[in-house]
């Protein structure tokens, strides 16, 4: 049998459901980086959120480094913001009582597009 | 399988998603993650029937008007769709204008054959002679004969001096567009609604189709203006209050609220919040005023109000000089 992938054991689709709202709300309220989040269209806004949650948690979002450095070069984001949004996924996940260790690799997932997001 | 798309036929291959197939004919579709998450690509379904799993995770609304993600859509059966930003245009008529308040008045637009909309959708009324095209709600209810709009007089407001004088000039229609309608499936939740100025509009027709249906939950209605006078639906809206107990009223105006009942001058948003029906379990309207829909919406999102259940159509003013 095949080992279950992050995104099986984090619980899949339902998963990103349930933490989608905790995490938006986190990003809304956080002064570091609230004001890229705090849009017009929240409903688009909302639906971002849920793709970077879709791929930290190894879901099946096919995204290149291309994109993520096409979508986040003009924001011009620093350690500073990307640690931020770091700390909302964690603290997302630790709300939501997903252990220690899959919050590492979801960690893991999100750190590798760190370069592509600084554009660096 | 058939796929018809803006009146073209293409087949689809096995196993072909429309996306897929769109592409593979020479369309020219935008589309970012293809795995049914970011929802770049969203098209809609005219006749046929699309799979659940295209429609995974979209908003109720968006579901109810058909349209689907195309990345992860793979037909069982004939499927004929549309872009999304499609909208048709239609032909009528200013049939009247009448004053209901030193700004606003009411527009009653013949009813164009095949229009077909839910009340507090809107449109955007062209001018033939011109192009001028502004963006108006709908306040009336299908099958009450004409369109009824409300507009407000804008200082060097090109349309709103134009409309007065209309009445028999024929107009054009595009739409509707938007998703500020009620919502039939779920009658006993308590539902809000707010709005500034003409913002009324919608939330007039959303009320008055959620009391046709026998709406059950307890309903609150918001309206801020600028003065006393410009509660241009107080008197009507209190009538329905007094054949429903359900229909709560509160009032925001800027000035004297000359001591009428449900009416002050706290400002709207902060009424809401503490008098309004419960965030966790309210749907909300709201309509008006680009900065008072931002941050309610906002408010409301963190206080536990899912975004699904928050209806609020993006309010673009016309570019200047247009």
């Amino acid at each position: 049998m095949n080992q279950p992938t992050l995104f099986e054991k984090l619980g899949g689709a339902a998963a990103v459901d349930a933490a989608v709202d905790i995490f938006y709300r986190k990003v809304l309220v956080d002064p570091r980086i609230c004001h890229f989040f705090d849009t017009v269209d929240m409903d688009r806004q909302r639906v971002k959120q849920k793709a970077f949650l879709t791929y930290a948690f190894g879901g099946p979002a096919s995204y290149s480094g291309r994109d993520m450095r096409a979508g986040h070069a003009h924001l011009k984001l620093t350690e500073e913001h990307f640690d931020a949004v770091m700390e909302n996924l964690g603290s997302t996940l630790k709300e939501l009582q997903v252990p220690e260790e899959l919050i590492a690799e979801a960690a893991k997932v999100a750190n590798s597009v760190k370069n592509d997001v600084l554009n660096r | 399988m058939q796929l018809e798309f803006a009146g073209k036929q293409y087949e689809l291959g096995t196993g072909e998603t429309v996306l897929e197939c769109l592409e593979r004919h020479g369309e020219q579709m935008v589309s970012s993650c293809r795995s049914g998450v970011c929802q770049c690509c969203l098209v809609r379904a005219t006749a046929g029937a699309v799979p659940r799993a295209a429609q995974q995770g979209l908003k109720q609304s968006w579901r109810e008007q058909g349209l689907f993600m195309p990345c992860v859509c793979r037909p069982e059966g004939d499927l004929a769709i549309e872009r999304s930003d499609a909208v048709q245009l239609f032909s009528s008529r200013v049939e009247s204008v009448q004053e209901l308040s030193p700004r606003v008045m009411r527009v009653r637009l013949t009813m164009p054959e095949g229009f077909r909309f839910a009340g507090g959708q809107f449109i955007q009324l062209v001018r033939p002679a011109d192009g001028l095209m502004r963006s108006y709600s709908i306040a009336s209810l299908p099958g009450e004969g004409a369109l009824q709009l409300h507009v407000s007089r804008q200082p060097g407001g090109i349309m709103s001096q134009w409309l007065p004088a209309a009445a028999g000039e024929p107009v054009q229609l595009r739409g509707p567009l938007g998703e500020c309608s009620y919502v039939t499936s779920e009658p006993e939740r308590p539902l809000l609604l707010a709005g500034t100025g003409t913002g009324l509009a919608p939330l007039y027709a959303v009320l008055r189709a959620a009391l046709r249906e026998g709406h059950a939950g307890p309903i609150h209605l918001f309206h801020g203006a600028a003065g006393i006078a410009e509660l241009y639906l107080w008197r009507e809206l209190q009538e329905l209050a007094e054949r429903h107990a359900n229909l709560s009223l509160s009032a925001s105006v800027a000035g004297d609220a000359a001591g009428e009942p449900g009416v002050s001058s706290r400002p709207l948003a902060e009424q809401v919040l503490s008098d309004g029906p419960s965030p966790k379990q309210l749907r909300a309207w709201l309509c008006g005023n680009p900065d008072f829909v931002r941050g309610l919406r906002k408010q409301l999102y963190l206080a536990g109000t899912p975004l699904e259940r928050i209806h609020a159509d993006p309010f673009i003013p016309p570019a200047a000089g247009h």
